[in-house]
């Protein structure tokens, strides 16, 4: 049986209130062969799944206050799979020792008339990229090390040029709220792949 | 008295179905014009998912978490809560034909019957067509409708698989016609 591709979130029922928790880090694309190495390493044995997946960022301006963004992604390697809808809330605030970055998480699957439903909603898209990887699970926790490109011409996910000369990665795990001990077995975890890649809690904010 | 002539016939009931309709408007309108109406509809028949539309415009199928995703969604949509309909009642079966007649309430107030009526072995609405129509005849006698439009509305035509969407945009237009039709005195239900 073939895994599910990258984009879709396991079922879990009653979940109003899952929150994502994440820390972020990348390696140029030089180093990219050592860090799978030692993820093979650490992760659960299995083959890493590999993806390509186009994300569309959409965002609906309202009367007042930030724009409600929603992110529409699906994949370029199963294009008959369902779009992956995902709404990330603003960051939690209160424990500065709180390891992870921790934001409320809603997955929704949807069917290929997605962007043409958003539109209606008002939504418009605000840009789109393409990312490409490998996904390593250890547990709840999910390693994501992927390839961002930007897309030139719209719609056109043949045409992308490379954002950077590195790899992004991501630590995430999906846990309802209150869990507080997935912050600790993350950062245990992010410090088995130092020195390769430090992985960190990063503030949105601050690339707005 | 369609559960008796559906028993009659021969048809078996299988428990309960309920197809329910909730109204969102857009806020933070500004051109003036009349906010769309999104309509977000559950269906028993398929308990995981949850199929948005717009009259008129184009449909969604989502799994639950739709839902959850209008709660956060609030601000720019309102949920409508005195606009939702809903129909429940009896799911019948007989060999491949599966009828299910629900009672449609707003409100609490009783408002008409819905009868749905699905063919299982097909999914061409041109293929069996005109076997539904036999079949509904037998026991809906001079209310036997007509082909949807919602098929006949289709640029393909009636070659096209149907799906989730073109039953939901069925209960849609008749939710609509409830909801705009008066309440008769005396039909409340309590």
């Amino acid at each position: 049986m073939e895994a599910p591709p990258v984009t879709v979130m396991p079922v879990t029922g009653g979940t109003i209130n899952m929150m994502e928790y994440l820390l972020q880090g990348s390696v140029l694309d030089q180093s990219l062969e050592s860090l799978l190495h030692r993820l093979r390493g650490l992760c659960d044995n299995m083959e890493p799944e590999s993806f390509a997946d186009h994300e569309l960022v959409y965002l609906l301006k309202g009367q007042q206050g930030n724009p409600f963004l929603l992110r529409a992604r699906r994949s370029l390697l199963h294009p008959t799979a369902p779009w992956h809808l995902r709404y990330l809330g603003q960051p939690e605030v209160g424990d500065k020792s709180r390891h992870a970055l921790v934001r409320n998480c809603v997955d929704v699957a949807a069917s290929h008339s997605l962007p043409e439903f958003l539109n209606e909603m008002g939504f418009r898209m605000d840009h789109e990229f393409v990312a490409k990887g490998q996904v390593f699970r250890k547990g709840m926790m999910k390693v994501v090390v992927s390839k961002l490109s930007r897309v030139l011409v719209p719609g056109n996910t043949e045409n992308t040029e490379p954002l950077s000369l590195s790899y992004l990665v991501e630590l995430s795990v999906l846990a309802p709220a209150g869990q507080d001990t997935v912050s600790e077995d993350m950062r245990s975890f992010a410090e088995q792949l130092k020195p390769l890649v430090h992985l960190e809690k990063i503030d949105p904010k601050r690339l707005m | 008295m369609l559960h008796k002539k559906l028993e009659q016939l021969g048809a078996v009931k299988q428990g309960n179905f309920w197809v329910d309709c909730e109204t969102y408007h857009a806020t933070g309108n500004t051109t003036g014009q009349p906010s769309k109406l999104l309509y977000v509809m559950h269906n028993s028949e398929t308990p995981l998912s949850c199929m948005a539309l717009f009259e008129g415009g184009p449909g969604l199928s989502a799994d639950a978490n739709f839902d959850v995703l209008m709660v956060k969604l609030k601000s720019h949509f309102q949920n409508a809560k005195g606009h939702k309909v809903e129909s429940r009642g009896a799911r019948y079966r007989y060999c491949d034909f599966l009828v299910k007649i629900g009672t449609i309430a707003m409100s609490s107030s009783a408002r008409g019957i819905s009868v749905e009526v699905e063919y299982c072995a097909c999914v061409i609405p041109g293929d069996c067509w005109n076997l539904m129509k036999e079949f509904m005849q037998s026991f809906l006698g001079s209310n036997t409708p007509e082909l949807p439009t919602v098929f006949t509305n289709k640029p393909e035509g009636l070659c096209v698989p149907v799906d989730c969407m073109d039953t939901m945009s069925q209960y849609l237009e008749l939710f609509s016609k409830v909801r705009k039709q008066q309440v008769m005195p005396g039909s409340g239900v309590r």
